[in-house]
């Protein structure tokens, strides 16, 4: 009676996916879309890249006067705030303005110097907000959304897909998975988990019906000098890569928090079990020397 | 008696229905983590809940529950019923379920209250269906249901009504239900002749999930009726026409993470026109085990006030049992011996054993022992003289899912 589909398509620099189970094409096509068009009003709304969003406004003001943010948005900021303090401070959301010293595509580290210069615009403590004021104090900071805007993204795609009448299905953004029911017959969708040194292999597979899985590693952005493998996910105290963990992965109810917690994971380095293991949370890594360790129920 | 008495009898000390119907807390999540608290605050985030997913795959249900009362030197009722419901899904959006069920009551009925003179033997059948469709969607449910019962001396029809609506992060359920019944009593010593009792009962409820671990509900129902309420197998049992009960329950369900427990706690107040007033205290413990199984101890206590007008054991002294005393008196007055309407306190304990045996069929054993004495009440003297009524309840039951 319900038929799988499956539809790729590319957002929020990932490739992406929704799979569901439908009736008939026709019908699959209009749940999927549904969810595929909350991705892109997330995406148009806060990408720092789009000179029309509202990530790109508040940047633009920094140091100027307070901007005004709607409800979403201020929801986003104190979900931020909760990142920030769940991490200690090493999940900030201004320390995007890194990316100015560090260039993944050509493959240069920058000097202390280049970092020196960037680090007084990183401050989270420092953004003022108020309701819906907001002002980053000093011209210069950014805000950046990354390492939540992507999960939330999919955890209301799944809403808008589960609203649009799907029952079975998941949402993947890039290995950011939010699913919203089973396969039709019943049995859980079995989310593999990559292999952080061979894209085409997998370590293990998580089981999932309802909620979601992240993923984040050190082999999506990075290059490799002198040796040394240099990852996206920046330590906001030092300006440099984060070292420990080849890849975290969390399973949580929604994606928003699994993926705010690898992320946290990433930072926090050789402390992340401690932390992860608090949070009661079914989780899996793979250490620097490939060596898996996971929650007390994956073990 | 009337089977559908026993049947009550075995109701009121069986198990609670409907405390099955309250979703569980949904496991997994934990209240520990401070980002998911942070998370489900989030405009149009919110973590799984199936609460208004129709059933994805037809379910058939075969059980068998077996009921022996006793009280001292004297096995009482005992009733057996086998039954088979099946629950169907249609389009996604459609459930229809039924369910027959056949009950064979033997025994002794009731003694006037504990003098084993009276007791004399009785055997009943009582056959019944229930037929149920309900209409889903995404926050919503309707159904609209029907129940025939019918035994030699007893018919009962009830039509029923019942609705859910869901908030939009599906963390607040309300419920409302709607119920009429029309009974017809036709006793084969024809004591009366085509009595009918008519019911009508409303219930609103409120389901709230709390946090990730905890869901409370509330529920309020009310129910008017009218017709004959007696006994005509009693002697001496003539009860008001009418009746209004009112019941207020108050359920927590909390899920442990640690253990992968559920802990589920009901109260019930309940007050009706012929002064009884009735509490239960009810507490589950549902721990799932290695290989499939789930064992679930539970416990229930129970206490209630006479009806304004049942009568102690104090018979007239010129009339003997089962004549009350001062019968001559008051001709006109209600009254009735039941020991349902006696003061009384009462306590279950019960051990459901269930076994997953693969992803489509489930097997459950339960086993509950209840016992009621006057002296067991709470909040007033309990009736004395009365013999405790001692009750075990088997059931055993086989779900099978297509």
């Amino acid at each position: 009676m319900l038929r799988p589909f499956g539809f790729g398509f590319d957002a929020m620099a990932s490739r992406c996916e929704v799979r569901l189970a439908a009736p008939d094409e026709a019908r699959a096509r209009a749940w999927a879309q549904a969810a595929i068009d909350e991705v892109r009003r997330i995406e148009a709304k806060y990408s720092r890249y789009r000179e029309d969003s509202v990530v790109a406004a508040i940047n633009r003001a920094a140091g100027a006067a307070p901007v005004t943010v709607d409800a979403e948005t201020q929801a986003l900021l104190g979900y931020a705030d909760a990142l920030w303090r769940e991490s200690g401070g090493r999940f900030d959301a201004t320390s995007g303005v890194l990316r100015r010293a560090w260039d993944f595509r050509l493959g240069i580290v920058p000097d202390e110097a280049a970092l020196d210069a960037l680090r007084p615009l990183i401050g989270w403590q420092d953004v003022m907000r108020d309701g819906a004021s907001l002002r980053l104090p000093r011209p210069g900071m950014e805000l950046d959304f990354g390492g939540f805007g992507k999960e939330y993204a999919a955890d209301r795609a799944a809403e808008a897909l589960r609203t649009a009448g799907a029952r079975h299905g998941f949402v993947d953004l890039g290995g950011d998975i939010r699913a919203i029911g089973p396969q039709p017959d019943g049995a859980p969708w079995s989310i593999a988990i990559q292999d952080p040194r061979d894209a085409a292999g997998t370590v293990a597979a998580f089981e999932l019906s309802d909620g979601a899985v992240c993923t984040s590693g050190d082999y999506e952005r990075f290059f490799e000098r002198d040796g040394v493998r240099h990852c996206h996910v920046l330590d906001p105290r030092s300006g440099r890569s984060v070292r420990h963990w080849r890849s975290v992965t969390v399973v949580a109810p929604v994606a928003v928090a699994a993926g705010g917690y690898t992320t946290i994971a990433m930072l926090l380095e050789a402390d992340a079990p401690a932390l992860l293991d608090r949070t009661g949370l079914p989780w899996l890594a793979i250490g620097p020397d490939g060596a898996l360790q996971a929650s007390p129920g994956q073990r | 008696m009337t089977t559908s008495d026993a049947s009550n009898a075995s109701n009121a000390a069986g198990t609670d229905a409907a405390c099955a119907t309250l979703p569980a807390p949904r496991g997994g999540a934990p209240l520990a983590p401070a980002l998911l608290a942070a998370a489900l605050a989030l405009p149009g985030v919110s973590a799984p809940v199936a609460a208004q997913a129709p059933p994805e795959r037809a379910q058939l249900d075969v059980r068998w529950l077996h009921y022996q009362d006793s009280q001292p030197g004297l096995k009482r009722i005992r009733v057996d019923t086998p039954s088979i419901g099946l629950r169907v899904p249609v389009a996604g959006r459609w459930t229809f379920e039924g369910v027959t069920s056949y009950d064979s009551v033997s025994g002794a009925s009731p003694r006037w209250h504990s003098s084993v003179s009276s007791a004399s033997r009785m055997s009943d059948e009582r056959t019944a269906g229930d037929l149920r469709v309900t209409r889903h969607w995404d926050r919503a449910t309707l159904s609209v249901g029907g129940a025939y019962s019918s035994e030699n001396d007893y018919v009962s029809r009830a039509l029923s009504l019942r609705g859910s609506v869901s908030s939009a992060d599906n963390n607040r359920t309300w419920s409302f239900g709607l119920g009429r019944a029309d009974d017809r009593i036709d006793p084969v010593n024809r004591i009366v002749v085509d009595e009918r009792r008519k019911t009508t009962d409303v219930l609103l409820g409120v389901t709230q999930v709390l946090t990730p671990v905890d869901i409370v509900q509330l529920n309020v129902t009310h129910a008017r009726g009218s017709g004959y309420y007696s006994d005509p197998y009693k002697t001496i049992d003539s009860r008001p026409r009418e009746r209004v009960q009112t019941a207020v329950l108050l359920r927590w369900n909390h899920h442990f993470q640690g253990p992968g427990a559920t802990m589920r706690l009901g109260w019930r107040t309940y007050a009706d026109s012929w002064d009884v007033r009735s509490n239960t205290l009810t507490g589950e413990w549902v721990q799932p085990v290695a290989g499939g199984w789930t064992l679930t101890p539970s416990l229930r206590y129970y206490t209630q006030s006479a009806a304004s007008f049942f009568y102690a054991p104090v018979y007239d002294p010129t009339l003997g049992a089962p004549f009350p005393e001062g019968y001559l008196t008051d001709l006109g007055a209600p009254r009735s011996p039941d020991a349902r309407l006696a003061a009384f306190g009462a306590a279950a304990i019960g051990f459901r054993v269930a076994k997953a045996i693969d992803r489509s069929n489930l097997v459950d054993f339960k086993a509950e022992y209840y016992e009621q004495r006057g002296e067991w009440r709470l909040g007033g003297p309990g009736t004395a003289g009365l013999a405790p009524l001692r009750a075990t309840i088997l059931q055993v039951g086989l779900t099978h899912l297509f």
